[in-house]
């Protein structure tokens, strides 16, 4: 009674079974092999599950079922380097402003910061702020990830400069 | 001394694999033949089980196997207290208790198949307050508190709920305060409270037969479970193979041993299957370990001039179903809660109690905040009543050269300078006028004094090995658990340092594994940059030492004779009769391949001397061993309105002796200062008359998020190096939690006159006090 959807991760179309139930986290995680994605909590309180869909922010264990799933964009973390593995600007940030510690959240902030920085270059400290509140962190207090927001707003800017 | 490495940020060892999504954690492993369990919860949190009918779920579409307690009547412990089945055997003791596991062919089929369970239960009564807990004689959790085997630094009081009392003599107390003129004295409360590291706990289990079993493990201490679960089944040690990958987070939640041996019990019926069993968030609040959880009543006397003479309390620990985990917190907040002052005379019966609620286990501070708490409210208190200011009270009774602490330890200026963090917490928190009252804000400033020493087992020891590779760079490994705090990292500088190598020639450990790394006692008590960096720095020195052996017999000098640095191994009165590392590293090969020499690999491990247990009648002696002290201070402003609070500025000073990494260091202060506010802010596990936990969810539970943190934050470090840490380093990571709590209830008194002993201490609490 397996059915069937078609999604593009990372920028590669997959095919995988999808009934009434299975959450996105799933198929990433138990299908994909894309365990870069973490669970946290299970019911989008934490945020460690946050990926890119359509170029929105989403906490992947709240979408679930054929309806929502079949023919959606993802991206994760594992797609933000590039091929060679040089780190996207977003991961680069957070290692030199020391954002990263048990790194169980770590996906998940990085994933909302870039949907953020990609819709919104400019984004004010208020949307930064607000954007991050959606995410649990338990480590670092928040300063470093905090800068590594600041740090990557800039680089970006740099990077489009030239 | 110059460094190159110590004392400078690099890029963290697991920064990449963990930005990329690459890091594993237990959850992303996946085994061949891998099952999964789900585990039955009990309906009522103290219940005698009658009967289990597992007939219908046996039946149920892809189960394998259903595991109760009845299959195993084991008492296992961790910390020396054989009090806990793996499951519940014939009663179930606290809410969240496993009952039976299913293994099934997908996590789907036995969650369906866990309600077809039919369990039936003779309820009890529920016994949730510690005070009425230890007198309470009619009801006992644990009727056989008397027959538990226990080592003998736990005491335990059979026909009754306590399973721990821990007693501080020192000095003569009716002496004491006879000689006191003023009197403070308090009652206090400490929540339970959930770690709430990010990551939940999952173990993977998988025997080879009935004798050998290996398991991957979200523990802190693998060595622990290793024993843990041989003991259990009476086999060899070296029989238990545990594998410990990243780990998302531990504050001391998974330092003790919890779901290891359940699962290890399960996997048992299946051997040659992985059966696998991650936590929900549900079940990491209701079926671990919770942290604190105390009643206290407290009194200190002082003479006129401020000298404590005097320091009497009583502290009960509301410490849940099983005490293995909680014994020696109960210990350690009763030689801590006088804090780091000389008090000649201190009198203290500290209880661990059982109650209907999970077990309490080691939570960041271990003991300390509880402690704490009490000392640094009566020392604000006795300030008042005193008309001195609380630093000057502080300073006219801390712990300094000479002076002797609760355990009756002489503390040594290396021991690290109170007065200095104390003056760095002034400086930055009075730099400005205090703001005045206004419409909408109450301001208020506090601060308060810490000290922490380690609580382990008096032979903890980490060890360390060194392997030369052929090239000359080197692998370092311990057995020390990466949990985010970065114990990589700091043992690649540290290791850099002794070996004269750059950190990118030094590949350390990243997983850790019972067979293949040095033992290592547990990664708890902020030790392992301390323990773990001498064991780094002893071996370095017996590795570089085989190389000078082996240099040595090449150039047919003494070894005594050579240098080492780090690329070659010369004559230190002519440094260009050198041999290359990397020529020495297996021995030393001519052309035709006669090799002489022993290859260049060492090992070496380090405790705390002279480390003991206290004294069973006086409870003192050398149980403390190493100190961190410090000072926090806070800037407060307390919404009129809502009963908000609202932190402006947060200063913390640590005698660190010396840093390793600025950023990590920084980042272990400022997080643990938040996890602090939400302790004594927002967190609190609450139950339900029938001891059930109401909030076991984060979206009842409330932790911090970023627009809860400080405005800012200050983070100064003293550096008195400690005269045996390495490169004088002492334990920091705990420690910015410690005192968190009577930091902002001191600055809460000095905003709204209303003296705060209840934690947390919520918008409803503060509204309350303004009334």
């Amino acid at each position: 009674m397996s059915e069937w959807i078609t999604l593009t991760v990372n920028g590669v179309r997959r095919t995988v079974p999808c009934t009434a139930k299975e959450s996105l986290i799933e198929i990433l995680r138990d299908e994909l092999d894309l365990t870069g994605t973490k669970e946290g909590c299970g019911y989008g309180a934490c945020g460690s599950c946050t990926v890119v869909v359509n170029g929105e922010a989403v906490k992947a264990c709240t979408v679930r079922g054929k309806e929502k799933l079949d023919g959606i964009e993802v991206l994760t973390v594992e797609g933000l380097a590039d091929p060679e593995g040089n780190l996207h600007p977003i991961q680069q940030a957070f290692l030199r402003a020391g954002a990263v510690q048990c790194g169980f959240c770590t996906p998940g902030f990085i994933m909302r910061l870039y949907a953020l920085l990609k819709n919104k270059p400019e984004a004010t400290e208020e949307e930064i702020k607000e954007a991050l509140s959606e995410n649990l962190c338990r480590c670092t207090g928040y300063e470093a990830i905090w800068e590594a927001a600041l740090l990557a707003r800039e680089l970006l800017k740099a990077t489009r400069v030239t | 001394m110059e460094f190159r490495y110590i004392g400078k940020t690099f890029e963290r060892t697991d920064g990449y694999a963990k930005v990329t999504g690459a890091a594993q954690y237990v959850a992303d492993l996946k085994l061949p033949r891998m099952l999964h369990a789900r585990i039955l919860r009990p309906e009522f949190a103290h219940a005698r089980i009658q009967s289990i009918d597992t007939s219908e779920a046996e039946k149920s579409e892809g189960v394998v196997k259903i595991v109760t307690g009845k299959n195993y009547p084991i008492l296992f412990a961790a910390a020396g207290f054989y009090d806990q089945s793996p499951l519940a055997v014939d009663k179930v003791r606290h809410g969240g208790e496993p009952v039976a596991a299913v293994i099934a062919d997908t996590v789907e089929h036995a969650n369906k198949a866990l309600p077809k369970i039919k369990v039936m239960y003779e309820p009890l009564p529920i016994l949730l307050n510690p005070v009425e807990a230890a007198r309470n004689k009619e009801v006992l959790i644990h009727e056989r508190l008397g027959e538990y085997r226990h080592l003998s630094s736990y005491f335990p009081e059979p026909g009754t709920n306590i399973f721990h009392h821990y007693r501080l003599r020192k000095g003569d107390i009716d002496a004491g305060f006879k000689e006191a003129e003023v009197f403070v004295e308090g009652e206090f409360e400490f929540s339970l409270s959930a770690h709430s590291a990010m990551e939940p706990h999952g173990a993977i289990c998988r025997w080879e037969g009935k004798d050998r079993v290996e398991i991957w493990a979200s523990t802190q201490a693998p060595f622990a479970v290793q024993q843990t679960v041989a003991d259990m089944f009476g086999l060899p040690h070296a029989h238990v193979r545990v594998h410990v990958l990243y780990l998302g987070g531990g504050f001391g939640g998974k330092s003790d041993v919890t779901i290891e041996p359940m699962v290890a019990c399960v996997a048992r019926t299946v051997p040659g299957y992985a059966v696998r069993y991650i936590c929900s968030r549900k079940e990491v609040m209701t079926s671990t370990v919770l942290g604190r959880g105390m009643k206290a009543r407290a009194r200190l006397g002082a003479r006129k001039d401020g000298t404590f003479t005097a320091f009497q309390a009583d502290l009960y620990f509301s410490d849940g179903a099983y005490g293995d985990a909680a014994a020696n917190i109960v210990t350690v907040a009763g030689h801590n809660c006088v804090g780091p002052y000389a008090v000649e005379h201190c009198h203290v019966d500290s209880y661990g109690v059982y109650t209907n609620t999970p077990p309490v286990g080691a939570y960041r501070g271990y003991g300390h905040p509880e402690g704490c708490f009490i000392s640094e409210r009566l020392v604000d208190m006795m300030a008042r009543k005193l008309s001195l200011s609380p630093l000057d009270l502080r300073r006219k009774n801390f712990l300094s050269e000479g002076r002797r602490n609760s355990l009756g330890e002489t503390i040594r200026d290396h021991n690290g300078d109170l007065f200095k963090c104390l003056q760095n917490v002034e400086k930055e928190l009075f730099t400005h006028p205090k703001p005045t009252e206004d419409e909408r804000f109450l301001y208020g400033r506090g601060v308060a004094s810490m000290m922490k020493s380690p609580k382990g087992a008096p032979n903890a020891s980490s060890c360390c090995q060194i392997k030369f590779c052929s090239d000359g760079s080197v692998h370092v490994n311990l057995g020390g658990i990466e949990m985010g705090q970065g114990a990589q990292q700091a043992m690649r500088q540290i290791a850099a340092e002794a070996l004269r190598l750059p950190p990118d020639r030094v590949s350390v450990f990243r997983e850790v594994d019972t067979q293949h790394s040095p033992w290592e006692w547990q990664t708890v008590a902020s030790m392992f940059t301390y323990r773990g960096g001498n064991a780094v720095l002893k071996t370095a020195e017996k590795a570089i030492q085989v190389l000078k052996e082996n240099a040595a017999r090449v150039l047919r000098v003494k070894a005594d004779d050579l240098d080492y640095d780090g690329e070659n191994v010369f004559l230190n009165t002519d440094p260009d009769r050198k041999v290359a590392v990397k020529e020495l590293a297996r021995g030393y090969m001519y052309e035709n391949g006669l090799t002489v020499g022993e290859v260049a690999e060492a090992t070496a491990g380090d405790r705390i001397p002279g480390y003991v247990e206290p004294d069973p009648k006086f409870g003192m002696g050398t149980a403390g061993g190493t100190w961190t002290f410090g000072c926090q201070g806070c800037e407060l402003r307390v919404d009129k309105k809502n009963g908000e609070v609202i932190i402006d500025q947060f200063i913390s000073s640590f005698d660190v002796g010396r840093v390793i990494s600025p950023q990590m260091i920084r980042g272990q202060i400022v997080g643990g200062v938040v996890m602090g506010i939400g302790q004594t802010l927002k967190e609190k596990i609450e139950f339900s008359e029938q001891g059930k936990i109401i909030n076991a969810t984060w979206v009842r539970y409330k932790m911090p998020r970023i627009h809860d943190i400080p405005k800012k934050q200050a983070v100064i470090f003293v550096e008195t190096p400690e005269k045996r840490g390495p490169f004088g380093a002492r334990c920091v990571a705990e420690h910015p939690m410690v005192a968190v709590a009577p930091t902002i209830l001191n600055a809460l008194y000095d905003a709204t006159g209303h003296d705060f002993f209840c934690l947390p201490v919520l918008p409803k609490d503060i509204l309350e006090a303004l009334q």
